[in-house]
């Protein structure tokens, strides 16, 4: 079973392999100066006096910052290092007082337009590059977010490798993308077949949030975004990640449910909102829902295999196996893996679901065929059947013009058997024909004067086959008649908003002893199996004796 | 002639007690119908009974409960009913005959002659209901070994060296065990496969000897015919 996570654990591995290669270089510390001297560019200049932070530089000013950095490997002549940004703010690069590059326009910001993108790739010349000490110079402003003053990536590798190796990673995660947008396609349009089915829905909500997360993560590589517009990028992710921390422990507590799950939810919710709403840093933020998300995940599931629901133990593993990928791994990595993992694990959770369900429709064919059968089986049990022909038999020798009603009305009854045999639901008038013609050929079996009455009843209702006509067998197997030779039955019909309500009334005397519970049973899971296939749980039945015989209670609700 | 009908199809009833009626003619004595389980219990511990006709799917109760009861007593119970495939299980019981429905005068007629020839069908008797002092016990064919009449009752001689009552005549249970089972003497009916060897004591006195030891008497009557049948 925990083969099929290999595959996932493998790639994992890779990432976290492919991110601690061995370094070429070695970085110190970054300092900055408000200002701008071309000179600040140079090698050796003494920049002792420079600070380590500045809070702010308004109004797009032009400043500084100077980074020493220790090449440990000359480079080869036609390979040429390269240097990759992840910066706020237009600048230009200096290396060893060289310009190198140029993102956008420092200190014009405001009259030339936003220009330039937040992750920049600089070549540096080979001449430049030899083993030992440079420097790199950024003239810098940070006109749209003059607090920012930070290199938040600053990374020395071939410059061909930097290229390419962030878009093979972007590739495989788009892969990873295509995949989950799939698989939201697939169970939107298994919901929309059934739109019973919210997990599917939920399921594909989730997928389609996670395909979205992993195109704007990663679209940063082929799209230039400029610093002005990436907090919308980020305040992007962090609406994903909040949709996603909420779908995915619903999810779960769909397929777990657990007590006081509503009042859970809330608080839960509650806390992701705290999360969401107290953005100060947005990364945090997000690492924040996402632990939260796992930790309330956790919970549910936890509980899920104390409980031993199906399917819990797995996910549990997916949940386990997430924690170390997310420590070994940097956390826009950890996160994708780790969800790659939860949704894996959500995967299974719903294969389990539609298997059952299948199952279950396998089920009610089953039963549905065998309900059919016990319905043909009534005319032809032995019981019936042999003891009919038996008096049959007798009224033919002894009064043949009886015996030829006796016939027909046999035969009537086996006419309507068959109308009503592939049937679920028939019209009540149907089976108030059948239940008189039962009682014709009870009538000439017995000798009992059988007589049937029934009051309100509206024609156009329905009814599953055969459930008068069983509670009607009953009526006459376990009554003994009045006085005057005759067991009456009434069938009364009400109905308002709410429910359909039938009450069928048997008046005879009772046997004395009430033993008869055994065989009444078969009669009574009949009626019950055919209420639910016709109305599922929206159904009442109730069989009880009464003063003047017995009563029965059938209430449909609407 | 003793009879009791018991069934609930007031039409089939009717049938039966009509050529019942026609079979026995005179010798009918008394018949009587009753429509409840129960009731019928009650009738058989208070009358004297030659023969009762049973339904074994009286209102829906199932007649096997009451069917251990009924062959344990003193008559013979003939079966009338509609499922066929309870007859291999009635015969097993120790029912004279079944009548699977819907029958016809003659068939009646032949489940009757059993009651009073010596008629031998092949028989299927599995088990002998014995009345114990809280409940009906199921004795298995196969562990007795000879029947001793004494007076109305019988008494089973079975393979551990038990001894049981039964409450039928030894005419009655000659009628259900041939032809295993073989009249030997006016008081013994004897399972013949027991039988090791005929010895003549003195005074041309036959005696069966078992395969445990035990002696039992030959009727000087008998003794031929148990000789050119089994010897």
């Amino acid at each position: 079973m925990n083969l099929r996570f290999l595959p996932c654990f493998l790639f994992v591995l890779l990432l976290v392999t492919s991110c601690s290669q061995s370094s070429i270089y070695k970085k110190y510390e970054t300092v900055f100066r408000v200002g701008d001297q071309q000179e600040w560019a140079s090698k050796n200049l003494n920049d002792q006096d420079w600070r380590k932070r500045i809070r702010l530089v308004p109004d797009g000013k032009v400043f500084w910052s100077r980074t020493k950095i220790g090449i440990l490997n000359t480079s080869e002549s036609l390979h040429p290092y390269g240097l990759q940004l992840h910066v706020y703010g237009e600048y230009e690069v200096f290396w060893d007082g060289v310009l190198i590059g140029k993102n956008g326009n420092p200190g014009q910001e405001a009259i030339l337009g936003p220009e330039g993108k937040m992750w920049a790739n600089f070549s540096i010349p080979t001449h430049l590059t030899e083993k030992g000490e440079h420097l790199l110079a950024l003239r810098s402003s940070l006109y749209y977010f003059p607090n920012h003053t930070v290199i938040k990536v600053l990374e020395i590798d071939y410059y061909d490798d930097l290229l390419i190796d962030r878009l093979i990673e972007s590739s495989y995660m788009h892969l990873f993308a295509g995949a989950f947008l799939i698989a939201s396609f697939y169970f939107l349009f298994l919901f929309l077949s059934d739109k019973k089915e919210y997990t599917t829905l939920i399921f594909s909500i989730s997928c389609f949030l996670f395909f979205i997360l992993i195109l704007t993560e990663f679209s940063k590589v082929y799209v230039p975004i400029h610093y002005s517009l990436h907090v919308i990028r980020l305040q992007i992710i962090s609406f994903l990640m909040f949709g996603i921390s909420f779908l995915i422990p619903f999810y779960f507590s769909m397929q777990f449910p657990f007590p006081k799950r509503k009042l859970l939810l809330t608080i839960y919710t509650g806390v992701l909102f705290f999360f969401f709403l107290s953005k100060h840093i947005i990364e945090l933020t997000t690492n924040n829902m996402a632990l939260s998300m796992w930790v309330f995940s956790f919970g549910i599931v936890v509980f899920g295999v104390y409980k031993k629901m199906k399917g819990a133990r797995l996910v549990l593993l997916t949940l386990l196996l997430s924690v170390p990928i997310g420590f070994v791994t940097p956390f826009n990595k950890s996160l994708f893996a780790g969800f790659c993992l939860i949704l894996l694990g959500m995967f299974y959770l719903l294969s389990l679901r539609i298997k059952e369900q299948r199952l279950a429709y396998e089920n009610s064919l089953i039963q549905s065929t065998r309900l059919r059968l016990e319905l043909l089986k009534k005319n032809i049990q032995p019981h019936f059947l042999m003891n009919t022909l038996t008096s049959l038999i007798d009224w033919v020798e002894e009064a043949p013009k009886k015996g030829v009603l006796f016939i027909e009305a046999l035969a009537k009854e086996f006419d309507l058997f068959n109308q009503i045999e592939n049937q679920t639901l028939i019209p009540i008038s149907q089976e108030i024909a059948l239940c008189r013609t039962h009682l014709e050929i009870m009538e000439y079996r017995k000798e009992i004067n059988y007589s049937w009455q029934d009051e309100g009843i509206d024609p156009e209702q329905k009814i599953p086959p055969a459930i008068l006509h069983t509670l009607l067998e009953n009526g006459i197997t376990h009554s003994l008649p009045l006085e005057d030779n005759s067991i009456k039955f009434k069938l009364i019909f009400e109905s308002n908003s709410h429910y359909k309500c039938y009450t069928f009334l048997t008046f005879a005397a009772l046997e004395e002893r009430a033993t008869n519970n055994r065989e009444e049973g078969t009669g009574l899971k009949y009626i019950k199996a055919r209420l639910t296939e016709s109305y599922h749980s929206k159904w009442d039945f109730t069989s009880e004796p009464t003063n003047h015989g017995w009563k029965n209670t059938l209430k449909i609700y609407s | 002639m003793n009879i009791l009908i018991v069934e609930d199809e007031s039409r089939i009833a009717k049938r039966i007690e009509r050529m019942t009626r026609d079979i026995f003619g005179d010798t009918l004595q008394s018949l009587t119908h009753i429509n409840k389980l129960h009731k019928a219990l009650a009738y058989i511990e208070t009358h004297s009974l030659d023969l009762v006709l049973l339904d074994l799917n009286l209102n829906g109760e199932n007649g096997f409960d009451l069917l251990t009861t009924v062959v344990s007593q003193s008559f013979h119970t003939i079966v009338i009913s509609a499922y066929k495939d309870q007859a291999i299980t009635a015969f097993e019981y120790g029912v004279l005959d079944f009548v699977p429905k819907p029958f016809n005068k003659d068939r009646l007629e032949q489940a009757f002659n059993r009651t009073i020839t010596k008629e031998k069908p092949e028989n299927k008797i599995k088990y002998l209901a014995v009345k114990g002092r809280h409940r009906i016990q199921l004795i298995p064919i196969e562990d007795l070994l000879y029947i001793k009449g004494a007076g109305v009752y019988t008494e089973l001689f079975l393979a551990d060296g038990k001894k049981e009552l039964h409450d039928k005549s030894l005419e009655k249970l000659e009628q259900l065990l041939s032809p295993t089972f073989e009249r030997i003497h006016k008081s013994y009916l004897m399972k013949m496969s027991e039988v090791k060897e005929i010895v003549v004591k003195s005074g041309s006195k036959y005696m069966a000897e078992l395969k445990n030891g035990e002696l039992i008497p030959i009727g000087r009557t008998k003794y031929k015919d148990i000789k050119a049948k089994w010897l």
